[in-house]
């Protein structure tokens, strides 16, 4: 498929990279079964399901990529470390990677593009967050005073630095979704993206019970039997509600938005809860896949990244996947049309659903996008089809991992066509990226 | 030999105030002290293990929080079950200020979170040391009838002799290691062992533990072990100690974490404890590679001592395989 137009079009002789599979632990809600569990705890219960699954024990990998959005110093090497508490080979190189929730997908596109090089034949992508083991800090007063104690000398210079010491500064600091240029929470971000687009609560709803009820579905016939690990207790995604319905999702009160003009919309149910989890993908070539006899469940075809100026009020918060799509679709020749899985990440239903107006609108896309007309429609019935964050739940940096190992499943159960993922992360960013049956 | 079935996994806090009675009607003269071990197995059922106190175990030897209970924890998780054979009225050593020799585990798969295990538990080679009497504590723990975890715990009861001691307690031989005589973990004086100083020649450390000074009290607690040498150098002096000890399973989980970091199903190991850790403190660590005597299988050697310490701490192996090192 490599002679294909488009796949890989934009770049000299390169071969592919194939996803050769994934694992991941279950999401739990935050403060749930992996309460006492850490980044590192998880990323190798992740992993140690991934060294089983494809024989991977004592094998040097050519390059492990993963990372953590809450992280705490310590785990300055958080994915060797792991890589070292694992049955992989100790000789096996890592690295951390870090972009907000776009972590997991830029792992996956990173260390694609090494394969393809021919600078790897191998690799193990992935991510992973626990918001119940959060890293708290110290305040930014008392942390001054202790590191000018660590250097004073004299008894007089320690009392002096003791001495600046003020009640305030023993509060601790939790880390916040607030981004640290606005101060705004991501979800009172979505929330002026939401009124912007008019999403109604119904919409929003609609997508969350679509989430649950294919996640469900997806449990239910088996899907995720070689894409999971159980883990502490837990065999399914904790956050999944296969019971829920529209009725009960109708019922929940809003949580974000209530201080603009229109009514608040997005609620519990239409917004992704606090989620720890790990998820990890085995990537390969396919001479690496051949060699060990591994399936090859989909090729990594290409992935743009895109970034909006959401400081000054000019995009939202979320929407930068809209920007990169265009520029993803264009240079590979390829239209909505040209694709049978489409994988939008769900921070909020509102998210998505903003995402997927932008496209279809010949305004914003002849002005905001430089097109020359609207973008396209996406096909409901291809979005999100094993379920997506809203009911899975989104542990940050793990949620990359889950997708692309989700998608490449499902491109391969087809045997045909071709899958579109799109990301949105902290900071205005967000990632794209193209998944092609083998 | 006699099976004894427990109602339940003892507790060991019963257990402890079960051995002060114990030493204070010995000391009154009114328990004369058994000259054999009693011809007895203590059985129970356990499990499954506690997923906080696991996770917490886990962290303290710097372990992964995996699903697989660590084979050292599941030597805490049965340890009663052998506590309670000590324990007895009829056992012919006390059982408080026993000293810990070595230990050997041989597990054929990892103990899982959520599964119910028996447990077994004996004693044998009750046998005259050069510095009291030693015995053997066997406990073997199985899953459904599958045998998967078999451990042997050597103690040392200082200046105990005893009538009916057998041959003399093979002296521990950690494989490659110098100066392996079979040291009193907990005496006062490193004088107390005659042939053992400046035999040993410290290797090349390729790690570093720092022990402070509430590592036996966080042991304690992941343990439940809450034996008096390991907690304070107050409690630690009352049963003869310098200062506080560490436990001896905490230094061989770390050991076992450090050299097989995996925590495959199939693991062996063994540790010969030579001198105590005391706490705080620092060990000098060497992880090697090595082999069995015979030379077939492969392990990882391990020494930990105190800088300028006459003899090693522990010395001690580990194979990621199932081999019993009695039955090469």
């Amino acid at each position: 498929m490599s002679n294909q137009p488009g796949a890989g079009a934009g770049t000299t002789t390169v071969r592919n990279a194939v996803v050769i599979g994934g694992n991941r632990i279950p999401f739990a809600r935050s403060g749930g079964a992996y309460a006492q569990s850490s980044n590192k705890d998880m990323l190798i219960a992740a992993l140690d399901g991934l060294v089983a699954r494809f024989g991977l024990q004592g094998e040097r990998v050519g390059q492990v990529a993963a990372g953590a959005v809450l992280k705490h110093s310590r785990d300055f090497n958080l994915t060797r470390e792991a890589v070292l508490g694992s049955a992989l080979s100790a000789s096996t190189p890592a690295y951390d990677l870090q972009q907000a929730c776009a972590t997991g997908l830029e792992t996956v596109v990173g260390l694609a593009n090494k394969i393809k090089l021919g600078q790897i034949d191998s690799g193990i992508a992935g991510g992973v967050d626990s918001a119940s083991d959060a890293p708290i800090v110290v305040s930014e007063g008392l942390r001054r005073v202790l590191l000018d104690l660590s250097r004073a000398r004299t008894p007089k210079q320690k009392l002096a630095a003791v001495s600046r010491l003020r009640p305030r500064d023993l509060a601790p600091n939790a880390p916040t979704t607030g981004e640290p240029r606005t101060g705004l929470s991501m979800g009172e971000h979505q929330a002026l993206t939401t009124a912007a687009w008019g999403i109604t609560r119904e919409a929003q709803d609609e997508l969350a019970f679509s989430s649950h009820a294919n996640l469900a579905a997806a449990y239910e016939r088996g899907f995720f039997e070689d894409l999971m690990t159980p883990y502490r207790g837990l065999t399914r995604d904790a956050n999944l509600r296969a019971d829920t319905s529209l009725e009960k999702l109708a019922k929940l009160k809003p949580v974000f938005g209530a201080g603009l003009d229109t009514a608040a919309t997005m609620t519990a149910g239409n917004s992704t809860p606090l989620t720890d989890g790990a998820a990890v993908v085995l990537l390969g070539s396919e001479d690496y896949a051949r060699a060990n006899n591994l399936p090859m469940l989909a090729n990594v075809v290409d992935a743009e990244a895109a970034a909006v100026d959401f400081v000054n009020g000019q995009e939202g918060l979320l929407m930068a996947p809209v920007y990169a799509m265009p520029r993803l679709l264009q240079r590979n020749g390829l239209h909505f049309d040209d694709f049978d899985f489409f994988e939008i990440h769900e921070a909020f239903a509102s998210t998505v659903l903003s995402s997927i107006a932008a496209w279809e609108s010949e305004k914003f896309c002849r002005t905001r996008l430089g097109l020359d007309g609207a973008l396209g429609k996406i096909d409901r019935s291809k979005l999100n089809v094993n379920g997506s964050s809203l009911a899975a739940g989104h542990p940050f940096a793990a949620t990359g991992g889950r997708i692309v190992a989700s998608l490449a499943k499902a491109l391969a159960e087809k045997g045909s066509g071709r899958g579109l993922i799109s990301v949105c992360a902290a900071g205005g960013q967000g990632v794209v990226a193209i998944l092609e049956a083998r | 030999m006699n099976d004894v079935v427990l109602p339940a996994m003892p507790e060991l806090a019963g257990l402890y105030r079960q051995a002060v009675v114990g030493a204070v009607l010995r000391r009154a003269g009114r328990r004369s002290p058994a000259s054999a071990l009693p011809e007895v197995r203590h059985h129970a059922s356990g499990g499954p293990v506690d997923r906080e106190r696991l996770t917490a175990f886990q962290h303290l030897v710097g372990q992964a929080a995996r699903d697989a209970v660590p084979s050292a924890h599941v030597h805490t998780l049965a340890f009663p079950v052998a506590m309670s054979v000590m324990a007895r009225p009829d056992f012919p050593l006390p059982l408080l200020g026993m000293v810990h020799l070595s230990n050997t585990v041989v597990q054929a798969r990892a103990l899982r979170v959520g599964e119910k295990f028996e447990s077994v538990a004996y004693a044998e080679n009750l046998s005259p040391h050069r510095s009291g009497t030693s015995v053997d504590l066997v406990t073997k723990v199985s899953v459904d009838g599958e045998p998967i975890w078999t451990g042997r715990s050597v103690y040392l009861a200082r200046g105990v002799r005893t009538a009916g001691g057998r041959k003399e307690h093979p002296e521990p031989s950690p494989d490659g290691s110098p100066g392996t005589s079979p040291a009193a973990g907990g005496d006062k004086s490193d004088d107390a062992l005659p042939g053992s100083a400046d035999a040993f020649t410290p290797p090349v450390p390729t790690a570093q533990w720092h022990l402070a000074s509430d590592t036996g009290r966080a042991y304690a607690a992941v343990s439940g072990d809450w034996n008096p040498i390991h907690l304070s150098a107050p409690s630690a002096r009352l049963l003869g100690m310098k200062r506080a000890i560490a436990h001896g399973v905490y230094l061989a989980a770390r050991m076992v974490e450090l050299a097989e970091p995996a925590s495959p199903d199939a693991v062996s190991w063994g540790v010969d404890f030579l001198s105590p850790a005391l706490l705080p403190g620092t060990l000098a660590v060497a992880v090697r590679p090595g082999e069995a005597p015979g030379g077939s299988v492969r392990r990882t050697e391990v020494t930990g001592w105190a800088p300028g310490a006459k003899r090693p701490s522990f010395t001690g192996w580990v194979t990621g395989q199932a081999v019993d090192p009695a039955s090469p």
